[in-house]
This record gives structure tokens, C-alpha cells and sequence, in this order.
């Protein structure tokens, strides 16, 4: 099965499937390449079985700039919150049209993650090129803390889904660190990379392992117990690695997005690369499996388009 | 959303993509214990070939002299050092068995290897690479890359092979050009005046002549005792006769006062009738030795040794013979490249001054700002011993920065047959 959905006049940039109904997909998307201009928010139905291939848009929100990222909140099926260009932060409610259902506006610069806490599930954090992260309920009206300690954008900031109150981050300071909301502090600092680190993500089976990505074109399998080195380094991608996704079906597989357009699969325990989809055709930014069919993967790219399919390796 | 922010949004991704925002702030503050690290860098002063201070010293003499020395700079046992690479371009055998008995006298032990190594002027740096990518590479944990050259003993052949192939040097006669017409092809081919290239000359002497005076080179000369026989006349009778004594020479001879652009118009071209090479803008015919010593930093701890410098990379470009002084003109933005920096990154550039016209070339070519260029003066005023040159600009840059308190430096130089090299290192004196 392969299932290509447009998003004419809007490039993509992340893709979360739904944590509460198998086919819902989330696609953060912005104009021009998010540059300049609109942003809109896409919430895709995908078909299966009988259905497979049939895409239904379900709503679309628009606004005012860019959309960089989107995560789904863990406590109601229905909302969701996006990370903008502007600086905004964004929750939604797919039952109402138009208008979200809050508006939080704290960060001086581009919001480039925003992430759910997975344990706790009352909080999510928003990462931004203004250095920062902040920490977010949904019922205040106003940040629950800040965490600096980076010195360039921060690109990513992932809770565990193992702590309540750990949750790690990468940044264009070329360090991942790690944080306990209980200290304003990073409690660990990793030089990641020799360039900027773009992604992380956690492993899902083992709580110590993080993986990184990085404008060195590399992505890294970190053991937070021996941080004086890399478990592996991944090579393959031709440009900067944009997206790392732990699969939340096998310890050992990893997707990755890259500018060299294309999305790749690793095995991260034997350091092999066992899939490239190179079926878009410009830079491909988000990437994301399904929680409830193990064996499908969405994509989003700058080429206007989102595919949905099962990559051979998991066939 | 407004344009500047629509920009700097732009610049962002764009990043992403040339890989090039690995910033200066990152490369200043970057600490990895697998990092290779400099913790002495030592020379002897330079002495003009023939009738200098080191006219009767042998190059091995000054070679023992700057390992010794590197080794007690570093605080360290000599017995740690895991080798020793010395680059070299005339000396017999390269002189590998010369510099063995010398690594010996110096307190070295046997365990200790040894070697030597040719590209021309880039010698001595290509040995302190050498022994920092053994380190990189695992290989070794301290090493030392030295350069020695005694154009006193060994500059008899002028750098030219006696005996070639005629098969061979038929269609290649470039590659056995003489330097100073490689000098005279570069300012002709790109239109390098006389008037500049004797400006540039000028201020290399009087830069050398300031820092001389204001003693900045001399954290990193270390003073060489010679036996020089010189001869005097007994007063009474009358009499000559030639006595030998000790002298401490502890300071480079071929800064020249009164060394104007003026005076430096007036000199003949020293290799073609109507070229605007000279001996006046091209580096002096010079003695003298050099050593780096390189750790990884982990073994720096270790040892509790102080660091004085990250050794960041080294590359090494190729070009055409009969041009060879372009060579760092392409070897700069390939070290440059590597580590994700720009030109105006770069603090300070020691950058060899084997002749007016190149130097300006490459300065030029690569928009250096001047004022970054050789802050103590260059090889036209300092001397160009060939194979010790690289060692000794990795000494001068490292004393620079620390006491200009500035923090990236490059050392480049091109090499006759062809080619450049260029390295860089960051400042780690806080």
C-alpha cells in the first residue's frame, strides 16, 4: 500500500499519528517553504484494509505563519497543539472549526518542537530558536517554567516515556542535554555532534538510550550511562538529518528524515540501513509510525506531499 | 512577519544545508577528551645560512636542542613520547640517522620512534600532522612533529636533484623550477607589482623588528649555546689568530632595520632580467629547528600537562608546478571547510612568506585582511629554514594568540612541486 495526499501550496514539515484512533494522521505544514507566510494544520483520516489508499481530510486550520511542528495531547482524543514560526504555540480541538481553543505567545523567536509528556500526560514542552524551552499545562494561561542553558536554537526537546520529569533536548549548539523539571538546570551535557544537532528521540525499550541527528548528515545511538561516547554512528544520509523517530513497535528500528530527500530505516542495533523511501522529491522533514498498524509509517515533505505506506523492510 | 525575521529564517535552513554554522563560538569552547592537543611548541631562533650564528652547527645540533627543550616545556618524562616525526628537505638520508643519535642526546629513549619526512616547506607541519592523526587514528597517545633545516650544510644542490631521468623530466621541467621563477610566473600571471610585493617585504621587517623589540617571540625561542671561532687581533703585536668561544644566540638575525620600500626598489631581480622578484622580497636563506609537542587531551590531563592549543586539522592541496605559491590560496578554504568557518573567522594567519608576490596572491585571492596576516613579521624578514618552517609557525602563532588573548589561527605555506598546506589551531589559554 501506497498513499500520496497533497498539501497544494503547503510544505511539510512534521506528521504525528493520532495516539487514540489508528488512521488519524496530524500534518504540520507552511507556505513557501515556511519562509514567509501561512501556516496550516491538516488532520487526515487513512483509510485501511478495504479503504487503504482512501485519504479524508477530516479539518484544516489555518494560520497566520508557518506551522513547524504538531503533537497530539495524551489526555483528550480530540486536541492537539502546534509549534509556529511566530513564536505562538497553538492547542486545537478538532470537534470545533477555525479557531484554536488557545493561544500562548511566549517565545521571542521560531517554536520548532513541541512534544506531549507521555507519563504524567498534563504537560508538553515546547522547544524554540530563541534558546529556550519552556514548559506548558494546558489549563494556564502562562508558561510553568523555562529551561535555559543552551546557547543556540534548540531544535528538539523530548520528554522520556519512561520519567515524568525527564526529558532531553538538542540544539544548534551541537550538545544534546538532559533535564529534570525538578532542577533549572541540565543535569547532563553531551558534545553530540560536530554540528548542529537538529532531532533526537527516545528509545521506547530501553530508558538510557537517545538517538540523535545532525546537520554532519549523521545520526548517533547515545547510552545516557557512558555519555563519553556514541554507542554507534549511523551513516548514510547525503545531507543534514532533520528527523529521528524511535519506532514504538521494535527497540532496534529507527526512521530518519534528511535533506538528501529522502527517509531511511535503521537498524540500530547491527548499524545497518535496511530501507531508503526516496519517492518525494524535496527535502523531507517529518516522519512518524503508527501506533496501532505496526507496519505504517507517514512522511511529509517540502514537495507538497504526504505518503503513507509500509516500507518494504517492514513487509 | 518581517523581512529581516524571514531572513535570519532563511540564513537558518540554510545552514542546514552548507553545514556551515559550525560557529567560531563553538570552535573556541569545544572540549573532547579524544581531542588532539599541543602542550609545547618550541623553536631556535633563525640565523642566516653561510656566515649566521648557526654557521658551524650541524642541523642535528639544533634538532636535539628543540627536542629537549619541547619535552622539559611540557613538563613531561621524555620516556611518554610515543614518537617523533621530523620534517626535512636537503639533509642527507633526509637524516633520519643524524636525528635518531639526536632524539638519543636529547634524553629520548629507545622506545621512542623516530622518523623523517619530505613536502618541501610544508615539512614541519606536515610532521606535527602526521603525529596528530596517529593520535586521532589510536595509534599513539604523545607524539612530537619537529622540522629542522641547516642551509649552512645542506644547500649546496639548491634544492634540485643531481641525477633525474631524462624519461622522466621530459614534459615535467615545471616540477624542477627553480622557486624564484615560480615567483616571477605567479606576479606575472596575476599582475602582482613590484611596488607591492616590496611594500609587503618592508612591513614584514618592520613587524618582526616591533615584536623583537616588545620580546614577543621569546616565549617560544629557545636560546642556542654555539662554539663560534672568530678571529682577533693581539694588540701588542699585532697578531691574528683565531680563537673559539660560547656564544648564546637567542634571537633571529634576519630582521633588518632601516629596511624601507625605497631601499628595497633598488635591488635587481634575482632571477630574471625584467622580474620583480628580488632578494629583498623573498624569504632569507636560513638555519634553525623546531618541535611541537601533541597529546590527546585526555592524556594531557593525565599528565597534568597545561594545553596550550587545539590542533583542528590540517589539509594539504595540490596545484600546478610552475604556480606552486598559490598553494595556500586553495589549502586555506579546504582547512577552513572542514571545520565549518568562513575567512574573517579566522584571528590570526601565519602564513608563509616564501615570496612577496604569492604571499599577496593568496592574501588577496582569499580577502585576508591584512592586519591578520603574520602579526610578527614572515619568512622575508624572519628566515626560511624549508623543512623547519612549519614548526616554527605553529611556535609563532600559538605565543601570538596567547598574547594578542585571540583565539583562532591558521598556518598555511605552499611547497615547490606544487602545492599548499594549511592547518588550524584554536587557542585554549583562558
Amino acid at each position: 500500500m501506497f498513499t500520496k495526499h497533497r498539501t497544494a501550496g503547503y510544505n511539510g514539515y512534521a506528521v504525528q499519528w493520532s495516539p487514540f484512533f489508528e488512521d488519524k494522521l496530524a500534518v504540520a505544514t507552511a507556505a513557501n517553504f515556511g519562509l514567509i507566510g501561512n501556516g496550516r494544520l491538516h488532520i487526515l483520516s487513512v483509510g485501511a484494509g478495504p479503504a487503504a489508499g482512501a485519504v479524508n481530510v477530516e479539518r484544516v486550520f489555518d494560520t497566520q505563519d508557518g506551522l513547524f511542528d504538531v503533537c497530539w495531547s495524551e489526555v483528550n482524543e480530540n486536541q492537539l497543539v502546534t509549534a509556529s514560526g511566530d513564536g505562538s504555540i497553538k492547542l486545537w480541538d478538532t470537534t470545533l472549526a477555525d479557531f484554536p481553543i488557545q493561544n500562548w505567545h511566549e517565545h521571542q523567536r521560531e517554536v520548532f518542537s513541541v512534544n506531549w509528556n507521555l507519563v504524567s500526560k498534563d504537560t508538553f514542552l515546547s522547544a524554540s530558536w530563541d534558546n529556550t524551552i519552556k514548559l506548558w499545562n494546558q489549563n494556564s494561561p502562562r508558561s510553568l517554567q523555562t529551561f535555559n542553558g543552551h546557547s543556540h536554537c534548540v531544535y528538539s526537546a523530548m520528554w522520556s516515556p519512561h520519567s515524568p520529569t525527564l526529558f532531553a533536548s538538542c540544539s544548534g549548539d551541537h550538545t544534546l542535554k538532559l533535564w529534570d523539571t525538578n532542577s533549572p538546570a541540565p543535569v547532563q551535557t553531551i558534545l553530540a555532534h560536530s554540528n548542529e544537532v537538529l532531532t533526537l528521540d527516545w528509545n521506547k525499550y530501553q530508558d538510557h538510550t537517545i538517538v540523535t541527528g545532525s546537520v554532519d548528515h549523521t545520526i548517533k545511538v547515545w547510552d545516557l550511562r557512558r555519555p563519553d561516547r556514541e554507542l554507534n554512528c549511523l551513516r548514510g544520509h547525503e545531507y543534514a538529518v532533520r528527523k529521528v523517530k524511535c519506532s514504538p513497535h521494535s527497540g532496534s528500528l529507527v526512521a530518519s528524515t534528511s535533506y538528501d530527500m529522502t527517509m531511511r530505516m535503521w537498524d540500530i542495533t547491527t548499524g545497518d540501513m535496511i530501507e531508503i523511501h526516496d519517492a518525494h522529491t524535496e527535502f523531507v522533514l517529518g516522519v512518524d509510525f503508527n501506533l496501532y498498524r505496526d507496519r505504517e509509517v507517514a512522511t511529509c515533505a517540502w514537495d507538497e506531499s504526504v505518503h503513507v505506506f509500509t516500507p518494504r523492510c517492514l513487509m | 512577519m518581517t523581512s529581516i525575521s524571514t531572513n535570519k529564517r532563511l540564513e537558518q535552513i540554510k545552514d542546514h544545508i552548507s553545514g556551515s554554522s559550525v560557529t567560531r563560538e563553538h570552535l573556541i569552547h569545544h572540549r573532547h577528551p579524544d581531542d588532539v592537543v599541543i602542550v609545547s611548541a618550541v623553536r631556535t631562533p633563525i640565523c642566516k645560512a653561510i656566515k649566521g650564528g648557526f654557521k658551524d652547527v650541524y642541523p642535528e645540533d639544533l634538532l636535539a636542542v628543540v627536542l629537549k627543550a619541547a619535552a622539559e616545556r611540557a613538563k613531561i618524562d621524555p620516556k611518554v613520547v610515543n614518537d617523533i616525526q621530523t620534517g626535512n628537505v636537503l639533509q642527507e638520508l633526509g637524516g633520519i640517522k643524524v636525528g635518531r643519535a639526536a632524539m638519543f642526546t636529547a634524553g629520548f629513549p629507545y622506545t621512542t620512534t623516530y622518523g623523517v619526512l619530505n613536502r618541501q616547506c610544508s615539512s614541519g607541519l606536515q610532521a606535527c600532522n602526521n603525529i596528530a592523526n596517529a593520535i586521532r587514528a589510536g595509534e599513539i597517545d604523545v607524539g612530537i612533529g619537529a622540522g629542522v633545516e641547516s642551509m649552512t650544510q645542506d644547500y649546496g644542490s639548491k634544492s634540485t636533484p643531481s641525477k633525474v631521468s631524462t624519461a622522466i623530466k621530459t614534459g615535467q621541467e615545471d616540477v624542477f623550477l627553480p622557486m624564484g621563477i615560480t615567483s616571477e610566473n605567479v606576479a606575472s600571471d596575476f599582475s602582482i607589482s613590484r611596488e607591492d610585493q616590496d611594500r609587503f617585504s618592508a612591513e614584514s621587517h618592520e613587524k618582526a623588528l616591533r615584536a623583537q623589540a616588545q620580546g614577543l617571540f621569546d616565549a617560544e625561542i629557545i636560546p642556542v649555546k654555539v662554539q663560534q671561532t672568530v678571529t682577533i687581533k693581539d694588540e701588542k703585536t699585532g697578531d691574528e689568530k683565531k680563537v673559539t668561544r660560547d656564544v648564546v644566540i637567542s634571537k633571529d638575525e634576519g630582521p633588518r632595520t632601516g629596511t624601507t620600500v625605497e631601499k628595497l626598489s633598488k635591488l635587481k631581480p634575482a632571477f630574471k632580467k625584467d622580474g620583480s622578484t628580488t632578494a629583498g622580497n623573498a624569504s632569507q636563506v636560513s638555519d634553525g629547528a623546531a618541535a611541537v609537542v601533541l597529546m590527546r587531551r585526555s592524556k594531557a590531563q593525565e599528565l597534568g600537562c597545561t594545553i596550550l592549543a587545539r590542533w583542528c586539522g590540517a589539509r594539504v592541496v595540490g596545484c600546478p608546478p610552475r604556480i606552486m605559491g598559490i598553494g595556500p590560496a586553495l589549502a586555506i578554504p579546504a582547512v577552513l571547510k572542514d571545520v565549518g568557518l568562513k575567512v574573517d573567522d579566522v584571528d590570526v594567519y601565519e602564513l608563509n612568506e616564501a615570496f612577496a608576490s604569492q604571499a599577496l596572491y593568496c592574501v588577496r585571492t582569499l580577502g585576508i585582511k591584512p592586519a591578520k596576516v603574520n602579526p610578527k613579521g614572515g619568512a622575508i624578514a624572519l628566515g626560511h629554514p624549508l623543512g623547519c618552517t612549519g614548526a616554527r609557525q605553529v611556535s609563532t602563532l600559538i605565543t601570538q594568540l596567547h598574547h594578542s588573548q585571540q583565539k583562532i589561527g591558521v598556518i598555511s605555506m605552499c611547497y615547490g612541486i606544487g602545492g599548499g598546506m594549511a592547518a588550524i589551531i584554536v587557542s585554549e589559554k583562558d
